[in-house]
C-alpha cells in the first residue's frame, strides 16, 4: 500500500539511520557506551524492543490488509477481463456493426493485439422439471464469434478461456458459474428466455470462468456463448424496442495488468475511430483501468481505516516506549550522573542514547514486520468469512491473503521511524540530570521554573492558534475546530502558571480541553461532517489525554471516599494505601499508563456502542432503506416487466401488492463535486413521480426552501436540475462516509456513453441508500436519483424499465410476495430483493466487523497491559529497598503482594474506566447531536453486559500481567533488599 | 549456670550463632558461634572494621536474616522457630529499626511513615495518628508532620526514622550506622536523641557503628572481628538505665 509514500519513508529512515551510523562510527566512546548497555542490559532491551515491536506489527498488519483488498479485487482483472482492456459498448445492432467496422483498423496499431466484437444481452436459465428444476433469473448470453475469441488477447486461449469451436444454432457454451448454478455439463439441456421466450439449447461445452468467458461489467459473471445471429433472431422475433448490446473488446499489448498502461493512449485511438458515433451512444470504457483503479481504491481504504482503528494502539504503543525508557534512564541514573561528572556534555549523553535507540527500533521493526504479517494474516481470515457471506450480486468478495514488497519497506519504515523518534525526543528530556542527585541517588525534587523565552514564545503560540482557531470554529471545520482551541489552552499553561498556582492552572486547562471535545459538537453539530478520520483521532487523543491529566492532578480528590478503607489498621487497609501511595506521587508513569488503558478502551467501548447503536437501528434502517417499499423487482431491461404500476398490483397480486414504482436505470458518471478527484461511477435512477406519493424515502439533509422530505422528492419529481443522492457516493474501503455533501451543491452527471453532461443541483441526501444498491442489475454503486421524465431527457434509450420499487399489503410477507415474483416473471429474469433481508444482512456483516476492529484494538490493550508489566516490574525492582524496610517493619510477604496488585489494580481500572466513561459520554452526546436519530425514537443503547465483559476481561489480563511481579516482590528477604553490607 | 539465668532474664539472646554466605562453592562465616545477651534498657554499640559481621549480626538477631546455627531469644521467644509470618508478626510487635539511609516510604508524609508500624500492630487509625503526632512532637518534628521525605533534611528523615522505629514502643531498637549519611553537626544530634530516648524511656538500643565516639558514648561496647565478639565493655552510666518508665508509655522491658 501506498507506493507514492516510499520514497519519502525510505529517505527519512536513511537519514535518521544514518545519522545514528555516522555518530558511532565519528564517537567510537559513544558506540561503546550504547552498545554495551544493550548487551548488557538484555532484558530491558528486549522490553524496549517488545514495546516497539508492536506498533510496527499493527501498521503493517493494516497495509496487509490493504494489500489483500488490493489483489483479491484485483483478481477481477483475470477471471472477468483477462486480455480484455477497453470495452466498446453499442445499444443498436447498426450502431455496434458501424463501430466494430471502424475499429477494425486498431488491429495493426502496435498497442493493440486483440479486438473482437461480440454481441450481448441478458436472460433468465432453466434447467430440469419439477422437484430438479433450476432456475436462474439473471444471466449473459452472447454470440460471436469463438474461435477468434479464442485467439483473443496474443495466443491461442490466451487467457481469454474460451477455446474450440463456435457453438452451432441450439448449442450454447457455458462458463463454469453458470455451469454450476444450473448443475450443467456437456450435453445437458438448457432453456434460456431470450427476449421473454423460451429458447432449448444444448450445452456443447463449459469452459473455465476466465478472460472472455468469464467477461462481465457487472456483477454476474454468469455467461452463455451462443451461434452467432441468436440473439438478434430472439430479439426481431420477439420485436424487442431494446436491441441486443454491439461489445467490442480491446486488449493493449502486454499482460492482464501491465496492458493497462497503455489504456489512456488506445482510448484516445479508440475515439478517434469511432468518430461522431461516441456522442451517439456508443461508450467507451477503460474497463481495466477502472478495475485495477478500485481496487487499489478499495485496497488502500480499507487499509487506512485499519490504520485509523491502530492508530490508537500505535500511540499507547509510543507511550509505553516512553515510558520504558524513562525507566531505563532511571536505573542508570548515578551512571548517567558519573558520565557527566567526569565530563560528557549533555549532548554526547543524547547521542549515545540515540544510538542505543537506533539498535532497538532497527530490531524492532525488524521483528514487527514477521507479527505484523501474522497481525494482517488474522484480520483477513476473520474478514474473508464476512465478505464469504455475500454473493457477487451483493458485493461479496474472495479474500486472497497478499503481501507487498511495498507495504513492508513502509511499515518498517514507518515502525522504525515511530520509535526512533520516540527514542531520541525521550532522550533529550532524561539525559537532563542534575549532577548530584543522580550520583548520590537523591530525589531530584524542586520545581523547575519555565524559561523566559519559553513562555513569551508558547504564549504568542497561543495567539496564533487562538486566531486561528476563530474561522475554523465558525467554519465548522473538524480537526481545527477541535485542535486550535485546546493548543491554545494548552500554550498559555507556562504563563499561567507564573500568575497561579500550578495545580489549579493545570487542572483547569485539562478540564476546559476535555469540556471543549465534549460539547463542540454540540457547539457546532456539523463539526463531525466532514468525516476525516484524523479529526476523530486528534479528538480520542484529546478527550483521553486531557481526562487523564485531570484525574492525575486531582487523585488526592478522587481517592480520598477510600481513605476510611486505606486507614484501617488491617493487611488489606495498609496494602491499599500504599498501592494507592505510589501511583498518585508518580504522575508522569501513572499518567503514561492510564491513557494508554484509557485511550485503547475508549476506543473499544465506542465501538462497543456503536455495534450496539447499528444493531438498535435495524428497523430504521430498514424504514430507511425501503421507504416503504418491502420488496425491490429487479428484471431484464431487455425484455422489461410492461407497465410494471399495473401489472404487478393486479391479477394474482392485486390483494398482496398495493403498489408498485417503476425505475428506469441507466450507468452515470459524476464529477466536480466535493472532494471527487475524478468521475465516479453510479447508477442512475429515473424514478416515477408515485415514488414520492406512495412512499417516502427519508433524507438526511435537504435543500432550504424545498421543504419536508415529501415536498423536496416531489421537487425532485417535477424538477429535473435537482437530483438526490446517496451519502456514500465517492467512498470506498469500509468505515463511514468519506466525503461528506451539502443540497445546493452542483454536481455534473454524465452519460459515459453518450458524453452528455448536465449540472444538477443535489435536493436531498438519502438517509440510507441501501434500497437502491445493485438496483436493476447493476454494479454495488452508490445510486443518483431523479425523476424518470430527467433521466430520459439526458440518458434517452440508456435509460432503461428495469426495475420497480413494490410496497405489500398489510399483513402481507415480503418474503411470500419476492418468491411469486420470481416464480411468475422468470421470463423477464426477475430477482427480488426483501430490503429487511438485505439490510439484516448488512448489519450482520457490520457486526462482523466491529468484532473484527475490537480484535485489532485488543493490541492496543495488549499494548497497555504489557506497559503495566513493564512499570510494576520496575516499580519492584526500584522498590527493592522500600520492601526491605516494609518487611523490616513487620509488612508480612502477603502484604506487599497485596499491595502490589492492589497497585496495578488500582492503576489499570482507573484507565479502564476512565476511557469506558469517557466513551460511553462522547458516544451518547454524538448520538444526541445526530440528526439522524432524531424523532426516531431510538433510545441511547448502552451495551452494559459487552462493557462489562470488557472491562472484566481487561482488569483480569492487567491482574495476571502483574501476578509475577507481585509475586516478586513479595519474596524479597529484607536484608538482602536493604542491602547491609558490612 | 550464670549464662542461662542472664539468658531467662535478658531481652535478646543469641546462642552459639552461626552465619555462613555462600558464594558458588566458596563460603564465608560471617557469624562464628556468637553468643549475645542484650539486658532490657541498655544502649549497646556494636563496632568493628568493615567485614568483622556488624550488619549480619544486626540482621541476624533481628530476624531480618536467617541464621545457620544456633538460636536468638527476643523476649523469651526463639526467633527462628517461628514461620516467617510469626517472625514478622514479632518484629512489627517488638522491634524498631533506624537504617543509615533513613528507608522512609517516600511516597508517605512523615506521619504516616511513623504510624505505619503501628498500623500494622492493629493500632486504630485515630490512635495511630496521634501517637505519631507525640513521637514526631518527641524527636522535634512536630511542625514538619505533613512533608514528605523529599521535603526533609537528611538529619530530619533520620527523625522520622527514629520517631517510627519507637512509635509501637519495640521492646529493642536496631540502628544500623543511623549516623552515616549525616553530617557531624546532625550526627551529633542523633546521637544525642538516641542517648535521651535510652535514658528518659529505657529504650533497649543497639546500634552499629564505625563512629568510635559514638562507640564509646554507649553503655556497653561490643568489638566485632571476623564474625566473633572480641571484646565486651560495660559502663556505668550517671543516670537512665534501667531507668524506663513504668506507667507503660516507655518500651516494653521483656519478658
Amino acid at each position: 500500500m501506498y507506493p507514492e509514500r516510499t520514497p519519502a519513508l525510505v529517505t527519512l529512515l536513511v537519514v535518521c539511520a544514518a545519522a545514528a551510523a555516522y555518530i558511532a562510527v565519528r564517537r567510537p566512546f559513544l558506540r561503546r557506551l550504547a552498545l554495551r548497555q544493550v548487551a548488557r542490559r538484555r532484558g530491558e532491551a528486549m522490553l524496549v524492543i517488545g514495546g516497539s515491536v508492536l506498533g510496527t506489527a499493527i501498521i503493517i498488519g493494516s497495509l496487509v490488509v490493504g494489500d489483500t483488498l488490493n489483489f483479491s479485487v484485483r483478481q477481477g482483472a483475470y477471471t472477468n477481463l483477462g486480455p480484455i482492456d477497453e470495452i466498446v459498448t453499442s445499444a443498436t445492432i447498426a450502431q455496434g456493426d458501424e463501430a466494430a467496422a471502424r475499429l477494425r483498423e486498431l488491429r495493426g496499431d502496435p498497442q493493440v493485439d486483440g479486438v473482437l466484437t461480440v454481441r450481448a444481452a441478458e436472460a433468465a436459465a432453466v434447467t430440469g422439471a419439477d422437484a430438479s428444476r433450476r432456475a436462474e433469473p439473471r444471466i449473459s448470453v452472447y454470440e460471436g464469434d469463438l474461435v477468434a475469441a479464442g485467439e483473443f488477447g496474443g495466443s491461442a486461449d490466451g487467457g481469454s478461456g474460451l477455446g474450440g469451436p463456435t457453438p452451432v444454432r441450439g448449442e450454447a457454451v457455458v462458463n463454469a458459474d453458470l455451469a454450476d448454478t444450473m448443475g450443467v455439463g456437456p450435453g445437458d439441456a438448457l432453456t434460456l428466455y431470450l427476449y421473454g421466450k423460451p429458447t432449448p439449447f444444448r450445452v456443447a461445452r463449459v469452459v473455465p470462468t476466465r478472460g472472455v468467458a468469464g467477461v462481465s461489467t457487472g456483477p454476474v459473471s454468469r455467461n452463455a456463448f451462443l451461434a452467432p445471429g441468436t440473439l438478434v433472431e430472439a430479439a426481431r422475433a420477439a420485436r424487442s424496442t431494446v436491441e441486443p448490446r454491439t461489445v467490442t473488446f480491446v486488449s493493449n499489448v502486454g499482460g492482464v495488468e501491465d496492458g493497462d498502461a497503455a489504456s489512456d493512449a488506445v482510448e484516445g485511438k479508440i475515439r478517434a475511430a469511432l468518430g461522431p458515433l461516441t456522442g451517439q451512444g456508443t461508450s467507451v470504457e477503460k474497463a481495466k483501468q477502472a478495475l485495477l483503479d478500485a481496487a487499489k481504491a478499495a485496497g488502500d481504504g480499507l487499509g487506512s481505516f485499519f490504520l485509523f482503528i491502530g492508530s490508537f494502539s500505535i500511540i499507547a504503543g509510543v507511550l509505553l516506549l516512553v515510558n520504558i525508557f524513562v525507566m531505563l534512564a532511571e536505573e542508570r541514573k548515578s551512571e548517567l550522573g558519573m558520565l557527566r561528572a567526569i565530563g560528557m556534555k549533555r549532548s554526547r549523553l543524547v547521542r549515545s542514547f540515540v544510538i542505543e535507540g537506533t539498535v532497538y527500533a532497527l530490531v524492532a521493526s525488524l521483528v514487527g514486520i514477521l507479527v505484523g504479517i501474522g497481525v494482517g494474516r488474522a484480520v483477513v481470515v476473520v474478514a474473508a468469512q464476512i465478505f464469504n457471506s455475500f454473493s457477487a450480486e451483493e458485493g461479496g468478495l474472495t479474500l486472497a491473503f497478499n503481501v507487498t514488497p511495498v507495504s513492508i519497506v513502509n511499515g518498517f519504515a514507518l515502525g522504525f521511524l515511530i520509535a526512533f523518534l520516540t527514542v531520541a525526543l525521550t532522550s533529550l528530556r532524561i539525559s537532563r540530570v542534575n549532577i548530584i542527585s543522580a550520583i548520590r541517588d537523591l530525589p531530584t525534587g524542586g520545581v523547575h521554573r519555565t524559561r523566559r523565552r519559553w513562555v513569551i514564545a508558547s504564549t504568542v503560540l497561543a495567539a496564533l492558534t487562538a486566531a486561528a482557531a476563530v474561522p475554523a470554529i465558525a467554519d465548522s471545520q473538524g480537526l481545527g475546530t477541535y485542535l486550535y482551541p485546546a493548543l491554545t489552552v494548552v500554550l498559555l499553561c507556562p504563563l499561567l502558571v507564573r500568575l497561579a498556582p500550578k495545580r489549579w492552572v493545570y487542572t483547569a486547562a485539562a478540564a476546559a480541553v476535555l469540556g471543549w471535545g465534549l460539547v463542540a459538537n454540540t457547539v457546532r453539530p456539523k463539526v463531525l461532517e466532514n468525516g476525516s478520520t484524523v479529526t476523530f483521532v486528534v479528538l480520542g487523543i484529546m478527550l483521553t489525554f486531557s481526562a487523564v491529566f485531570l484525574v492525575s492532578q486531582n487523585q488526592d480528590v478522587l481517592t480520598r471516599p477510600f481513605r476510611r478503607f486505606m486507614l484501617r489498621p488491617t493487611p488489606g487497609g495498609l496494602a491499599s494505601r500504599l498501592a494507592i501511595a505510589y501511583p498518585v506521587a508518580r504522575k508522569f508513569r501513572t499518567g503514561a499508563i492510564l491513557i494508554m488503558y484509557s485511550l485503547v478502551v475508549f476506543t473499544l467501548v465506542l465501538i462497543t456502542v456503536l455495534g450496539s447503536l447499528v444493531n438498535a437501528t435495524v428497523d430504521n434502517e430498514v424504514a430507511n432503506a425501503s421507504g416503504g417499499f418491502a420488496v425491490r423487482a429487479d428484471f431484464n431491461p431487455a425484455n422489461p416487466i410492461p407497465d410494471p404500476a399495473r401489472t404487478l398490483t393486479s391479477g394474482r397480486f392485486s390483494g398482496a401488492i398495493t403498489d408498485a414504482v417503476p425505475l428506469l436505470v441507466a450507468p452515470g458518471k459524476i464529477s466536480n463535486v466535493g472532494r471527487l478527484s475524478r468521475p465516479t461511477d453510479t447508477v442512475v435512477i429515473g424514478a416515477d413521480p408515485a415514488i414520492a406519493e406512495t412512499g417516502l424515502y427519508p433524507l438526511t439533509k435537504r435543500l432550504d426552501g424545498l421543504g419536508d422530505d415529501r415536498a423536496t422528492w416531489r421537487a425532485v419529481m417535477t424538477d429535473r436540475r435537482y437530483v438526490i443522492i446517496d451519502q456514500f457516493l465517492g467512498s470506498t474501503g469500509g468505515g463511514p462516509p468519506t466525503m461528506t455533501f451539502t443540497p445546493g451543491q452542483t454536481l455534473t452527471l454524465t452519460d459515459p456513453a453518450t458524453g452528455r453532461a448536465e449540472q444538477k443541483t443535489i435536493a436531498g441526501i438519502l438517509k440510507s441508500g441501501n434500497g437502491f444498491y445493485g438496483v436493476g442489475g447493476t454494479s454495488f454503486v452508490s445510486p443518483t436519483i431523479l425523476s424518470a421524465s430527467a433521466a430520459t431527457a439526458q440518458f434517452g434509450g440508456q435509460a432503461k424499465l428495469a426495475s420497480a420499487l413494490v410496497k405489500t399489503a398489510a399483513g402481507v410477507s415480503d418474503d411470500t410476495v419476492a418468491a411469486d415474483l420470481q416464480g411468475q416473471f422468470l421470463p423477464q429474469s426477475l430477482v427480488a430483493t426483501r430490503v429487511r433481508q438485505a439490510v439484516e444482512k448488512g448489519f450482520g456483516a457490520s457486526r462482523g466487523f466491529f468484532q473484527l476492529m475490537q480484535g485489532f484494538l485488543a493490541l492496543g490493550l495488549l499494548v497497555g497491559i504489557a506497559g503495566l508489566g513493564v512499570v510494576m516490574v520496575r516499580a519492584v525492582r526500584e522498590r527493592r529497598r522500600t520492601i526491605g524496610v516494609l518487611r523490616a517493619l513487620g509488612f508480612p510477604a502477603s502484604t506487599v503482594q497485596r499491595a502490589f496488585l492492589t497497585e496495578s489494580s488500582f492503576v489499570a481500572s482507573e484507565g479502564i474506566v476512565l476511557g469506558a466513561a469517557l466513551s460511553v459520554l462522547t458516544s451518547y452526546l454524538l448520538f444526541e447531536n445526530d440528526p439522524s436519530f432524531a424523532g426516531t425514537g431510538i433510545g441511547f443503547p448502552i451495551p452494559w453486559l459487552s462493557i462489562a465483559i470488557l472491562i472484566a476481561a481487561a482488569t483480569v489480563a492487567s491482574l495476571l500481567a502483574t501476578f509475577w511481579p507481585a509475586h516478586q516482590a513479595a519474596r524479597i528477604r529484607p536484608a538482602v533488599a536493604l542491602r547491609i553490607a558490612d | 549456670m550464670q549464662l542461662a539465668t542472664d539468658h531467662a532474664r535478658a531481652l535478646l539472646a543469641a546462642e552459639d550463632v552461626r552465619k555462613v554466605y555462600r558464594t558458588g562453592e566458596i563460603e564465608v562465616e560471617a557469624l562464628v558461634d556468637l553468643n549475645l545477651t542484650v539486658q532490657a534498657g541498655e544502649m549497646v554499640a556494636v563496632m568493628g572494621p568493615s567485614g568483622s559481621g556488624k550488619t549480619t549480626l544486626l540482621n541476624c538477631l533481628s530476624g531480618l536474616d536467617d541464621i545457620d546455627g544456633g538460636r536468638v531469644l527476643v523476649e523469651g521467644k526463639d526467633l527462628f522457630a517461628m514461620s516467617d509470618a510469626a517472625r514478622t508478626t514479632h518484629r512489627a510487635r517488638a522491634m524498631g529499626f533506624v537504617f543509615q539511609s533513613f528507608n522512609l516510604i517516600p511516597v508517605f508524609t512523615a506521619a504516616e511513615n511513623v504510624e505505619l508500624p503501628l498500623l500494622l500492630g492493629g493500632t486504630p487509625a485515630g490512635q495511630a495518628r496521634k501517637r505519631a503526632m507525640e513521637m514526631l512532637d518527641r524527636v522535634g518534628l512536630g511542625h514538619r508532620t505533613r512533608h514528605r521525605p523529599n521535603e526533609l533534611s537528611g538529619g530530619e528523615q533520620q527523625r522520622v526514622t527514629i520517631a517510627r522505629a519507637l512509635a509501637s514502643r519495640p521492646a529493642i531498637v536496631w540502628a544500623d550506622e543511623p549516623t552515616g549519611n549525616l553530617d557531624s553537626q546532625m550526627a551529633e544530634q542523633i546521637v544525642d536523641l538516641l542517648h535521651e530516648l535510652n535514658r528518659a524511656d529505657g529504650q533497649t538500643i543497639v546500634l552499629v557503628t564505625h563512629d568510635a565516639d559514638i562507640g564509646a558514648a554507649a553503655q556497653r561496647l561490643i568489638s566485632m572481628r571476623d564474625g566473633r565478639l572480641v571484646s565486651d565493655e560495660r559502663r556505668v552510666v550517671a543516670a537512665g538505665v534501667g531507668d524506663g518508665r513504668e506507667d507503660g508509655s516507655g518500651p516494653r522491658r521483656g519478658a
